[in-house]
C-alpha cells in the first residue's frame, strides 16, 4: 500500500506516539555526535547524518541489566528482569543498511537459544526505515547485494520526494496498522518525483564466491597482509549494525548486585582467552580473521545470510585504516 | 575556493625522501623493517604498513592523513610485529615524543631504531573525510599548538624546508579556560555526559603508545577492579584510571581523541594533566629521555604543602 505523508504530518505522528507513551527512537545529537536515541520530540529528529552507533541498540542495547541479585544471611534472592515492561517502539528514520541488519540479527537470536530481551523488544517494534540520498566513499551496501533504496527489515518505508514529504510503502502488518491508526496523516500519492538516491561507489561482490575462497584459506598470508597492524580494539565490532556478541557480567558486591549483558568484540584478545592462560587466537591477525569469517562464512553457513550490510561503519572509525570493502573486493577478485 | 592553509605541497617531496631512504635501508640490510605509512582505498586516505621488502617501499607516503602515531607498534603490546634487528620508523614531531618517553621508561632502545623525521606542517582533523583539503578549519587541534614540527635528533629528514606556518588559535588552551571557569557542578555535568558516550572499545587505550600494560588494571577480574560494563561507574573509573596513568607520560599526539568512535574530547584531559605537571613539577613529557617521571620520583623541590 502505496502512501504520501508530509514532513509535517510526520512529525505530527511521532509527537503524538510520545504523547501517547510510545517510545520514539530516531537519530538525534547526543552530546556533539548522531546516535539512534528516544527523542522527547519530532523536532529533535536529524536525518541528514549517518549515526554513530547502529539501530541495533534500539533490541541489543550496548548494556542492560538481566537479573539482580541480594544475599541475606544464607539466602540469595534472585530476581529476574522482565521483558515484558519493555516499551512499545517506533524506530523511525532508520537507514537501509540499519535496517536490513535486523532480520539478519533476528536468525542468531532465536536460533538455539531465544533470547528474550531482544526478541520482546523486536516484537514490540515498529521500524520505519528512510532511503538514502546521500553517501560517501565508505558506503557500499551496493557491494552487498543491498542499496540505498533497500526495504528488507522496515514495516514502513520512506523515500523522500522532491517537492517535499514522503513517499510511504508498507512492508508489513505493523506497517499498515500504524497506516490505519493514523489515517488522517497519510494521503493518496501526489505525482512528485523521488529525491535522486544516493550512489555509493563499490561495485558488486560476489558474496557466494568470496565464501568459496574463505571455505579454503583459514590459513593464507592475507590474514598478516592486512591485520598486522590491527590494534585489537572493539570500535569495528560496536559500531556494527550486524555484530551480535555481547559478554555478561555480575556488578555490585558480596550483599547485592546485578547481572548485565554489554556489547563484546572478538578484536580484543581477552575474546577467547582461557581460563588456563591459553589463547587460541594469541595474535590480532587470527582475530581478524574471526572477523571476516564470521561475517562472510561462518553465518553464511548457519543461516544462510552475510553479517554485514555495508554501512562502512567500521571503514570510517577504523584507526589504522583497516577497509572491509576493500578485503572484501580483494578476495571477490581472487 | 578555500585557501590551503598551511602549504601542504611539502609532502609530495616528504614522500620521495622516505621512499628513497626506506629503500636504501631495506636493501643494505641495516633494517628488518620500515613502519610507515601507505595510501588506502578511500580517496586521500592513509594507513600504517610494516615494510620488510626494498621493492615494497614504493607504497609509502606521507600526506595529511598520516595521521597515526606509529610508535604504538614498537611496543611489547604489539606482539605481531616482530622486533628483531633494527626497525625503521616514520615520526613526526609529536610522534618522537612517545619514542623518546617509551626509552625513558625502558620500552625502546635508541640503537635499536632508525628514526625517518618527518618535517611537517600538520594532519587532518578526525571528524572530516579523508579527501578534505587542510585548512585552518580541518587541522588537527593538536596541530594548531604544535611545537615540534621538524622532529630533532632524527636520524634522517627528507631534504625538504617548512613552508611558513600560519598563526592559529589554541583549541585545547581555549576548552580548558572555558572549563576551568566553570564550578566542578558545572565541570561534573559536562563530563558526566561526555563519559556517557563511552561504549567501552578501548580503541583509545588500544592506539595509545603508553598503554603497552600486558593486562590493563580495567580489564583484570581476578579480582575485579573496575567494573568493565559501559556505564556510569565503569566509565568515570576508566577515564580516571586512564588519565592518572598518562599523566607526566603522554606528550599529546592525540591519538586516543582522534580514534574514539564517540568523539570524547580526551585529550582534554591529558593536556589538562600535562599542564598541572607543568605547574606543580616543572615537568614536560617527551622532551628528553628520563627514567623517571615526576609522579614516580620525588626532589625536595616537590610541593610538600599538604603535609600539615
Ligand atoms: S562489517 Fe562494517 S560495513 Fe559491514 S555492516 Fe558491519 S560496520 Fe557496516
Ligand atoms: S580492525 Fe580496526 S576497528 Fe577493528 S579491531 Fe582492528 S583496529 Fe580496531
Ligand atoms: S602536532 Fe605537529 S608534528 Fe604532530 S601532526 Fe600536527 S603539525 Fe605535525
Ligand atoms: S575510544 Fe572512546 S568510546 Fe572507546 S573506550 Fe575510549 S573513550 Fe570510550
Amino acid at each position: 500500500m502505496q502512501k504520501y505523508i508530509s514532513q509535517q504530518n510526520l512529525n505530527t505522528l511521532l509527537d503524538k506516539l510520545i504523547a501517547k507513551g510510545t517510545r520514539v527512537v530516531a537519530p538525534r545529537m547526543n552530546a556533539g555526535i548522531p546516535l539512534y536515541e528516544p527523542l522527547e520530540s519530532s523536532a529533535k529528529m536529524v536525518t541528514d547524518q549517518l549515526p554513530r552507533r547502529s539501530a541495533k541498540e534500539a533490541f541489543f542495547p550496548v548494556c542492560e541489566e538481566i537479573m539482580s541479585y541480594e544475599k541475606e544471611g544464607q539466602q540469595v534472592k534472585l530476581t529476574d528482569v522482565d521483558p515484558a515492561r519493555f516499551p512499545e517502539t517506533v524506530l523511525v528514520g532508520v537507514r537501509p543498511c540499519d535496517a536490513a541488519a535486523i532480520p539478519v540479527l533476528d536468525a542468531v537470536f532465536s536460533w538455539d537459544y531465544k533470547d528474550e530481551f531482544f526478541l520482546e523488544r523486536r516484537r514490540k517494534t515498529t521500524v520505519i526505515g528512510l532511503a538514502c540520498t546521500t553517501a560517501d566513499d565508505a558506503c557500499f551496501c551496493t557491494a552487498v547485494g543491498l542499496s540505498p533504496a533497500e526495504t528488507r527489515g522496515s514495516d514502513l518505508f520512506l523515500t523522500p520526494l522532491d517537492g517535499g514529504g514522503y513517499a510511504c510503502e508498507s512492508y508489513s502488518e505493523k506497517g499498515e496498522a500504524l497506516i490505519a491508526d493514523n489515517g488522517e496523516l497519510f494521503s493518496e500519492p501526489d505525482n512528485s518525483m523521488p529525491l535522486p538516491l544516493a550512489v555509493p561507489q563499490a561495485d558488486k561482490v560476489d558474496l557466494k564466491k568470496v565464501k568459496r575462497w574463505l571455505d579454503e584459506h583459514f590459513e593464507d598470508p592475507l590474514w598478516d597482509g592486512i591485520a598486522v597492524r590491527c590494534v585489537g580494539c572493539g570500535a569495528c565490532a560496536f559500531v556494527c549494525p550486524a555484530c551480535h556478541c555481547f559478554d555478561i557480567v555480575d556488578e555490585g558486591t558480596e550483599k547485592a548486585g546485578k547481572r548485565r549483558k554489554s556489547w563484546d568484540a572478538c578484536g580484543f584478545w581477552k575474546f577467547t582467552h582461557h581460563a588456563s592462560g591459553h589463547n587460541p587466537r594469541d595474535l590480532q591477525p587470527k582475530r581478524y580473521r574471526n572477523r571476516i569469517m564470521h561475517k562472510f562464512k561462518y553465518y553464511d553457513d548457519k543461516f544462510g545470510q552475510t553479517l554485514c550490510t555495508g554501512c562502512g561503519r567500521c571503514v570510517r572509525i577504523c584507526p589504522v585504516g583497516i577497509d572491509i570493502a576493500a578485503i572484501v573486493d580483494e578476495i571477490n577478485k581472487k | 575556493m578555500s585557501t590551503r592553509v598551511p602549504d601542504t605541497s611539502i609532502y609530495f617531496a616528504v614522500t620521495e625522501g622516505i621512499r628513497a631512504e626506506a629503500n636504501r635501508l631495506l636493501s643494505a640490510g641495516e633494517v628488518t623493517a620500515i613502519v610507515g605509512y601507505t595510501t588506502g582505498r578511500r580517496t586521500g586516505s592513509s594507513q600504517p604498513i610494516i615494510v620488510t621488502d626494498a621493492d615494497d617501499t614504493a607504497r609509502l607516503c606521507f600526506s595529511v592523513t598520516s595521521v597515526n602515531n606509529l610508535a604504538v607498534y614498537l611496543t611489547k603490546a604489539k606482539k605481531e610485529i616482530p622486533k628483531n634487528g633494527k626497525i625503521g620508523i616514520v615520526v613526526k614531531g609529536c610522534d618522537l615524543k612517545a619514542l623518546v618517553g617509551l626509552m625513558g621508561e625502558s620500552q625502546l632502545k635508541r640503537e635499536e631504531l632508525y628514526l625517518i623525521g618527518v618535517p611537517c606542517v600538520g594532519v587532518l582533523a578526525s571528524t572530516v573525510q579523508p579527501s578534505t583539503e587542510l585548512t585552518a578549519e580541518t587541522i588537527a587541534p593538536k596541530c594548531r599548538e604544535c611545537d615540534a614540527h621538524l622532529p630533532s635528533g632524527c636520524d634522517f629528514l627528507p631534504d625538504v624546508a617548512l613552508p611558513p606556518l600560519p598563526q592559529l588559535d589554541g583549541k585545547y588552551t581555549a576548552e580548558i579556560a572555558r572549563l576551568e571557569a566553570l564550578t566542578p557542578a558545572e565541570r561534573w555535568v559536562y563530563w558526566k555526559e561526555q563519559f556517557a558516550k563511552c561504549i567501552k572499545c578501548y580503541a583509545c587505550r588500544q592506539v595509545c603508545p603508553f598503554c603497552f600494560c600486558e593486562q590493563c588494571l580495567c580489564d583484570r577480574n581476578k579480582p575485579q577492579m573496575v567494573d568493565t560494563t559501559p556505564r556510569p561507574s565503569g566509565n568515570t573509573a576508566w577515564h580516571i584510571v586512564r588519565a592518572m596513568h598518562l599523566a607526566g607520560r603522554c606528550a599529546g599526539c592525540a591519538e586516543c581523541e582522534r580514534v574514539c568512535p564517540m568523539d570524547i574530547p580526551l585529550n582534554l584531559l591529558n593536556r589538562k594533566m600535562a599542564k598541572e605537571l607543568k605547574e606543580l613539577f616543572d615537568y614536560e613529557a617527551g622532551l628528553e629521555v628520563n627514567d623517571k617521571g615526576p609522579l614516580t620520583m620525588f626532589t625536595e623541590k616537590d610541593d610538600q604543602s599538604f603535609i600539615k
